[in-house]
């Protein structure tokens, strides 16, 4: 399947505006790599250089969807955010985490079965960082009352939380991303991503029980502790909790049917938010707002405002067009390239401003191999469809390749250390990179049965 | 009335290498100016007299109590020996991992006033005074400042210019 690659439509010079815009597009990203600068702060001065330097104008940046901030996934983030800081109080993970260990029986091994799976549920369903940071704590108490090491249930539970949130639109920034920019719905992730996330699951349950299996023991007595947990006095808010299920639901409900009630999700999330706030009867919101995670969402509108700023100059096309001289319009090596690339991508560096630079990308790619096409017949064409869900699969499964791939990782190895156990780059690597390696296979030979040769 | 006037002088203090068993055992025996055995908290210094830290029974019980404890809502699920058995895993930690660095001192000329002041704003037990060389000279207690303003509220005419 190959295409005629048609002439740039928009002819671009490679002026001092190219230059500088690649510059400071370069540069920032170096340093977000580096670590030196915090990246929000990174993103934040880069964007206004955009500005000031005019080669994005304000209007652009705040009000022009293809070349700056993509206020769907902003007030997604926000929305999810504001739902979950709500119910937190209310003890509902904790609950969650000590009913799943009591079902364990205080079995090692079942418990770190049965945690592997909640939290891939949690983290398709919220978000994976939230997941992480309720169930960890609860996850060491558990080894402390086993006397086992924790270090395997923490890394199995970012790994876990990595391949859960593939699953769906709101399980991982990149998919709130791409279903923004490529008019994907909830329903669309359903069918063509759990299917596979459900696999992987099983997959690395077996991987578990492999590795795990003859390791993993504990004492008669030691169990016991376990099972003395009374789960019920997690509840702190019984009523609270109740109003924020039912939110919860309806939100879910929501997402569901966003394509058919024409609602976007952000506007499905502002609403489960707004409903909340108002529900849980606070006069003092103040709290509840300031724990949302500025600095991620500041950074999002940071990082928006600088690829806008490369896609005006045309980087991007330049970029999308060296990709199609290497593919040579074949849809199939493009779709392995590209999820190969992003995992591989996605384990060394943030895949959030990865996936915010192949978005354009891939859409400039598109505009080149279907030049007749345009809006949503181009962005949701059929051939380009399963290169949408390659760079999904790859950008939310490398976040395992390594420590600092997804951020659902690094929380997990602050917590390990913040209670006395380093975890070292290279043991999470150990565990976490052949599991990319299998699970980004297994995710090539889908894409490539499903899409190219089953055809559904 | 200044500080280098009520203030104890320091008899004893722990090194940031100390473990934590060591800690409590010095406390534990130091004498006060009062006849009083055992302190609640203690100064850290450096070889060379510099103050690096404080630690008080507060710290010491953080530092047992496992950090995801206090993280999150987990008090109720705990189990019989618990306390006991995270007592004995931190007990060769040192001193350096869980004194408090940011510690608030005052000068030994510092008015009564300033020291009450700090007490109250920062909630604190015990302020370190220094000198001019910046080397701890001794210790204010919140006692030693109420013993000062009992006196005044009880009319004794020797104390009657904090």
């Amino acid at each position: 399947m190959t295409h005629e690659v048609a002439a740039a439509s928009q002819p671009f010079v490679m002026d001092t505006t190219f230059w500088t815009a690649t510059t400071i597009f370069l540069i920032s990203y170096v340093v977000i790599i580096s670590e030196k600068v915090h990246k929000t702060v990174v993103a934040l001065f880069a964007a206004s250089l955009m500005l000031v330097l005019k080669i994005l104008s304000q209007y652009e940046a705040f009000h022009v969807e293809e070349l700056g901030v993509d206020w769907n996934v902003i007030f997604l983030l926000i929305g999810m955010m504001v739902i979950i800081n709500l119910m937190r109080p209310t003890g509902f993970f904790e609950y969650i985490a000590i009913k799943s260990a009591k079902a364990g029986k205080g079995d090692p091994m079942r418990i770190m079965i049965i945690f592997a799976v909640v939290t891939a549920v949690l983290s398709a369903l919220l978000d994976n960082v939230t997941t992480v940071l309720l169930l960890a704590p609860v996850t060491l108490l558990i080894a402390d009352a086993l006397e086992v090491d924790p270090i395997p249930f923490l890394i199995v539970e970012a790994i876990a939380s990595n391949i859960g949130g593939t699953a769906t639109l709101i399980g991982d920034p990149p998919n709130i991303m791409i279903a923004s920019k490529a008019k994907l719905n909830f329903m669309d992730f359903i069918y063509n991503l759990t299917p596979i996330v459900i696999v992987l699951m099983v997959v690395l349950l077996f991987v578990i029980k492999l590795v795990f299996g003859r390791k993993l023991k504990t004492r008669e007595e030691l169990k016991q502790r376990i099972m003395q947990m009374n789960e019920k006095e997690a509840i702190k808010d019984p009523l609270m909790l109740k109003k924020s299920l039912f939110v919860l639901g309806l939100v879910l409900v929501g997402f569901v049917f966003h394509g058919t009630l024409e609602l976007q999700p952000a506007t499905v999330a502002l609403f489960g938010a707004g409903l909340l706030l108002l529900l849980s009867g606070t006069h003092e919101p103040h709290h509840v707002l300031a724990e949302v995670e500025w600095p991620t969402i500041f950074f999002f509108i940071g990082l928006f405002i600088l690829v806008g700023g490369v896609v005006k100059v045309g980087l991007i096309k330049w970029m999308s067009l060296k990709m199609l001289a290497v593919t040579q319009g074949n849809l199939l090596a493009t779709s392995m390239i590209v999820m190969w690339f992003s995992a591989i991508a996605s384990a060394i560096v943030d895949n959030i401003p990865y996936v915010a630079t192949m978005n354009p990308l891939i859409i400039d790619m598109a505009k080149q191999m279907w030049p007749q096409e345009t809006g949503l017949a181009l962005l949701r064409h059929p051939d380009l469809m399963p290169i949408w869900w390659s760079l999904a699969l790859g950008a939310c499964l490398g976040g395992n390749g390594s420590p600092i791939g997804a951020s659902a990782n690094v929380i997990v190895v602050g917590m390990a250390e913040k209670a006395g156990q380093k975890i070292s780059f290279m043991r999470f690597v150990a565990y976490g990179f052949p599991i990319m390696l299998l699970t980004v296979f297994i995710s090539m030979i889908y894409v490539w049965l499903r899409y190219y040769v089953l055809n559904f | 009335m200044k500080a280098k006037d009520i203030m104890e002088k320091v008899k004893d203090y722990l090194s940031p290498d100390d473990t934590i068993r060591n800690a409590v055992n010095k406390m534990r025996v130091v004498k006060r100016d009062d006849g009083i055995v055992g302190v609640k908290g203690m100064i850290v210094l450096d070889n060379e007299g510099n103050i690096m830290g404080m630690v008080s029974v507060k710290d010491i019980l953080k530092a047992i109590i496992p950090f995801y404890m206090t993280m999150t809502e987990l008090g109720e699920f705990t189990w019989e020996g618990m306390l006991a058995e995270m007592t004995k895993k931190v007990a060769d930690k040192k001193v350096a991992e869980i004194m408090m660095k940011d510690v608030i001192t005052v000068s030994e000329d510092a008015p009564l006033m300033e020291c009450a002041d700090l007490i109250v704003k920062h909630n604190l037990q015990r302020v370190p005074v220094l000198n001019k060389e910046k080397k701890v000279v001794g210790i204010i207690y919140v006692r030693d400042l109420y013993n000062a303003i009992v006196k005044v509220l009880l009319d004794d005419k020797e104390v009657q210019n904090l």
